[in-house]
Order: structure tokens, then sequence, then C-alpha cells
């Protein structure tokens, strides 16, 4: 069998931004699907954004309101969001009321009732709120699953899409006879972290079609729900193959330092304790890939994107401009309650609305308080899987993370995450003649050669400042507490008279 | 609490309506009750019957302190009227005025009342936008001004 033999499944799309991509390219259309969670988790939410996207007046949604909260009150609520139309209403969109027939008749004439309006409306949607409700009377002639399996049947052969909406806590997933029959399983989840609420969407089940598993974080604002996938939206990319072009910080002796720049689409980390100079780096490093024409964003959680700016000024690199002509995005990521994949959607939106080739994200410190409790404790899964996305549609990526100074090791970060990273560049203070002092050095450069020269720099009205050759006449500069050796044979101080700078 | 102006429009309009259509011309059923059944018929559809009945008992109170006579009425368990025929005209100057013109039946004023009272509660749960197609399912024929749109629409 051909795949030109196979029947084609048209895809319906969800009408929440987000899920497509999530359950496939679209909800498969004619499939019979429940959304299950517990009360307030956004089921009924979810309903209506797929009916509002999907009915016409030719082929209308039904939507059947059953015990509980009656369609006026829905409806009050329902309206605020953006994606209700009520042009929609009632010619595209029919709200019926089953609760009487539930009230006073068996679960046969339900399926009567709403087969009679069926027929009548020849729909594309139908949607019963909450199925669940129905069965509150001990049943009688017909069961449970015989209903559904019935309904089930019926609706997909009047050729609905159907959701059945149903509150079920998570002890009800297993064995439930209800779920055999569905085509697709939406469950949706809030809990409780901390302080902070998460919200999360899994699709236990979609038949007919690849969806993306796991739970994916989503966000219910004026807009309805966001869905933000695990994947953040690139599963249909096609990694991009390592550059040859190298980046450039516009600091030519640190671009010799990492032989001849940063490799495009690399993960840089830039490592070191408060002061020591990060976002200085990370600023020269978006600002000159602007000089060089190449877009960026910076995303930032620790200051406001005006101070940022303010502060770029400060070392003489204009972010004010480019921002007006759209070659840089200062992004300020609200705090305390982000989903990683939350975080990524809105870098990703702003990489792909200016085309951004470098991204600086200032810190991943400030990026792991920014996000709610629940997700820190997978900051590095996540981190993972942010910079595997980013760097594999080609953005070179640079993270500054905060490192303890210690005069007895040299931690490279403080997330384990050094593994995750092409680069890694180790900013710290050395004691050297009663002064404390900055060096750098390149740890590491996964796409090739570097040097292992240890650095001292200054911090300038002009930015980063690398002083002369290579600290030659010092042991144990790693350590914070170097000794002179005068190896080099070069006069002691001389290497670290401000004469001999090279001012870059 | 008053009723809006335009749901006395709304009201009276749909009285008009009722009373020119041939059904009720045919029917002994003033306008009024005709109209009422009618949008109990399309609210009970559309939110279920505890819904309507909640807002018409409502309603009713509401009308109650504008025209006494409607005391008389009560509100079944479906939600249907009961007692309106005992409904006494109203004996307002205005109504007066409307009878020695010639005009609407009396009883239609306090029903108009009713009817607006159920209007003005939808208007202020579900929006006018909501309202007009609720208006529209049940009256496809029947054209109302919207206030948003300034010239009218079918609704």
């Amino acid at each position: 069998m051909t795949k030109e033999d196979k029947v084609k499944i048209n895809q319906l799309p969800t009408g929440v931004p987000g899920l497509d991509e999530i359950v496939g390219g679209g909800l498969p259309e004619f499939s019979f699907n429940i959304i299950a969670g517990a009360p307030g988790s956004g089921k009924t939410t979810l309903a209506h954004q797929f009916v509002f996207a999907n009915a016409t007046p030719e082929r209308p949604a039904l939507y059947f309101t059953v015990l509980g909260e009656s369609a006026i009150k829905m409806l009050r609520y329902q309206q605020q969001y953006t994606f209700f139309d009520p042009t929609l209403l009632p010619d595209s969109i029919r709200f019926i009321n089953l609760s009487q027939v539930v009230l006073e008749k068996d679960l046969g004439t339900v399926l009567e009732e709403i087969t009679k309006e069926v027929i009548k409306s020849n729909p594309a949607v139908v949607v019963v709120d909450s199925f669940r409700t129905m069965f509150r009377k001990p049943l009688d002639d017909m069961d449970l699953q015989s209903f559904i399996q019935r309904l089930a049947l019926f609706l997909a052969s009047w050729q609905a899409t159907t959701f059945l909406i149903g509150e079920y806590a998570e002890d009800e997933l297993r064995d439930n006879p209800i779920f055999t029959v569905a085509d697709g399983l939406f469950w949706l989840r809030q809990t409780i972290e901390r302080n902070s609420i998460v919200r999360k969407l899994q699709i236990i089940k979609l038949r007919g079609q690849a969806s993306v598993p796991g739970l994916h974080t989503f966000r219910i604002t004026d807009a309805g729900m966001q869905t933000f996938s695990r994947t953040f939206g690139l599963t249909a990319n096609r990694r991009n193959a390592p550059g040859s072009k190298r980046l450039s910080f516009g600091i030519p002796e640190m671009d010799k330092m990492l032989g001849g720049g940063v490799r495009e689409g690399d993960s840089v980390l830039v490592s070191g304790s408060s002061g020591t100079g990060k976002s200085v780096l990370a600023t020269q490093f978006i600002a000159e890939g602007i000089r060089h024409g190449e877009p960026g964003i910076v995303a930032v959680f620790e200051e406001r994107p005006q101070a940022y700016a303010e502060r770029a000024a400060t070392l003489g690199l204009d972010l004010e401009r480019p921002q007006g002509n759209g070659k840089l995005e200062i992004l300020y990521l609200r705090p305390l309650d982000l989903s990683v994949d939350e975080t990524m959607h809105s870098i990703l939106a702003a990489v792909q609305k200016i085309g951004a080739k470098r991204l600086v994200i200032d810190s991943l410190a400030g990026f792991e308080m920014a996000l709610s409790p629940g997700f820190r404790a997978d900051f590095r899964e996540s981190l993972y899987r942010m910079i595997f996305a980013l760097t594999g549609i080609g953005v070179t990526i640079l993270s500054t993370v905060e490192v303890d100074e210690s005069f007895t090791e040299f931690p490279f970060s403080t997330y384990s995450i050094s593994f995750l990273t092409d680069d890694i560049i180790r900013l710290r203070y050395v004691s050297i003649d009663g002064q404390l002092r900055k060096i750098m050095t390149v740890i590491k450069m996964r796409g090739g050669n570097h040097s292992k020269d240890i650095r001292e720099y200054e911090i300038t009205s002009t930015g980063v400042v690398i002083l002369g050759a290579r600290l030659t006449n010092y042991q144990g500069l790693i350590s914070g507490l170097p000794v002179r050796t005068n190896r080099s044979g070069v006069q002691e101080d001389a290497v670290l008279d401000p004469e001999i700078r090279t001012n870059i | 609490m008053t009723i809006p102006s335009e749901m006395r429009d709304w009201a009276r309009q749909l009285l008009t309506y009722e009373a020119a259509a041939d059904k009720c011309n045919r029917s002994t059923e003033p306008a009024a009750f005709c109209a009422y059944e009618k949008l109990r018929r399309s609210l009970v559809s559309f939110a279920g019957i505890a819904a309507f009945q909640s807002i018409a008992s409502r309603a009713l109170v509401l009308a109650q302190a504008e025209v006494p006579s409607l005391c008389a009425v009560r509100i079944a368990v479906d939600g249907a009227l009961q007692g309106w025929s005992d409904v006494q005209p109203i004996s307002t100057d205005k109504d007066q005025a409307g009878s020695q013109r010639g005009g609407e039946d009396p009883p239609g004023e306090a029903g108009s009342i009713l009817i607006a009272r159920i209007l003005s509660l939808l208007l202020t749960f579900l929006g006018e936008a909501l309202t007009l197609s609720l208006l529209r399912n049940a009256w496809p024929d029947a054209t109302f001004d919207d206030r948003n749109s300034g010239n009218g629409r079918r609704a």
C-alpha cells in the first residue's frame, strides 16, 4: 500500500497558538476527543478556541452544555477572550442545553437528543461540556461505555470532530474504558509549585498522527490558551550544519584567544563572579554583531531594557538606535512564574521577527530565578533543549553565569552545564601586588583550537580591554592567589605596566 | 435599577412584531405572552430551564416594582408565565395617551416592561452582541437597532 493509497486525514487548526505543532500539525478531522482535567484547568477555553477556529455557517459547531455551568455564565466569561467572536453566534456556533434531558431521562434519550440536533444542523464540530455530569444517576439501560461508543460512532459517521469535556483527577486515568474509545485524549493539569501556578498539557493519546510527547506548559491570557511545545515549535526545522564563520567580540585580542572569534552557531558561556565584566562582554558581543549587520537579541532578567541600554551607552555602545531600526531586541522576561518553554517562545518569536544571529542571555542565574520553582529543578535539562533548538537554527548564544569566587577551586559554572556549551570563557579575580585584578582564559572551544593564555584585562570606559601579553611570570593564577616566578625574565611588574597595555 | 432605553425599544419592537405576526393574530394570547414564550423557548434551548427560570424570576421581581399589577404573575418551574390573564392595565399618563391613540393594549406595556427586564439582564450578563444574537435566533426575520453599529442591523 503506497502512501497515495492511504486515506488522507485532514488536520483542523486547533485555534490554540502552539498546539497545532504539539498535536502533529492539527487535529485529525472527524476524531473523537476527550479533554480531561480538574476544574479550572482550561478545558472549556480549549474547546471554545477550537470551536471558534473551525465553525462556519455551513458547518456549524454544536456546543452541548449539560449540568454544571450554564451557557449564560460560561459565555459571560468566555467572551472576554479576544478569540471570542460574538458574530459567530448563533449561525456558526449554537449552544444547546441538555440538562433537563439528563435530569429527567435516561442516556438513550440523551443520545437521541444529540442525534436529533446533529442531524438538524450538520455540524463540523460537536462539544459536550461536561459529558461527565451525564453519569450521575445509576446507569440503567445503557451503560457508560456503550453510550460513549454509540455517540462516537454516530458523530464520526456524521463527519463531526468531537470534544467531550470531563473533570477527571489524575488517578482516574488508568483503566478507564471511556478513554479507550477516544481517538484523542488531552489532559490538562494545573499544579501549585510553592507560590506559582504551573499549567501543563499532555497529549496522552492521538490516533493517526505523531504528537509531541511529554508535558507542555501553557498559559491562559486575554487571548485564551497558548501552549509552549517542549520542542519549541522547531520539530519541522532541520538542524543547520555548524558554520565556519567566526563571530567577533569587537576585541581583537580576545578574538585571537578564540582562534578568530566564536564559531557561528556555538553556545558560549562567559562565567565569572560579580563585577568581572560578564555583562560588558555580552554587550560588546551584541554590539559588534549589529555593527556587522547581524541582528541580535538580549534576554535580560535582572534589569529593565532601558537600564541595559543606558549601561551600554556608558561604554560608548549605542543600543537605542538598533532597537529603533529592528536590529536589536532587548527582551525583559517577566519574572517568577515563567517556564523555559514560554521563555523560549518569546526568544524564538524575537529571533524570527528580526532574523537574529546573536543571542545574549544575561544571566542564567536571572533566568533561573524568573522560572516558576517547579521548573528550576529541570533547569539544566531545559537549558539543553533551549540551546540545542536555538543553535540548531544558526543562532549563536552567549550566556553569562555568575560563579562564586573561590581561592581553592576554579568552577566554570554553578549549573554543571559546561557540557551544554561549545565554548567557555572564564573570568576571575586575582590578587597581585596588593590589587584585585582580573584575568580571563578560554577554557574550551569545541570547534577548534584556542589560545591557552591567561590574560589580564580591565573594564574601561570603552568596555573590556585586554592588557599586554599573557601573564608568564606568575604561577597559580587560576587559584586567584598567584606566586611570582619571574620565569619570563621580564622585569617585575612590567607585564602589568599601564604603559604597555594594548588598548583595543 | 432602571431599564436601558434600548431595551425598552427592543421589547416594544418584539411586541409589535408579535402583534403583527400571523401566528399571534390568530391566537388569543396577547403579544407580550407570545414574545415571552418565544424568548423562553430560545433561552431554554440555549441555557437550560433552570437558567431561564432564574432570569425570568429576577426580571419579574424587578418589573413588579414598576408595574404592581404584575404581582399576579408567577414564573412556573419550567419558566412558563402563569397568571398573565390577571394582569391589569397600567394606568400611567403615557399609557392612557397611548390607549386614547388607539395604539397598544394596556397590558402590553406591562408585558413590554417584563420583556425589557429580561433583555436587560441578558445585556448585563452577556453583553449586547450576544443578546442580539439570541434575539436573532428567536426572531430571525426581525430587525433591531444595534447601538454599536449606529445604522442598525438585522438581529
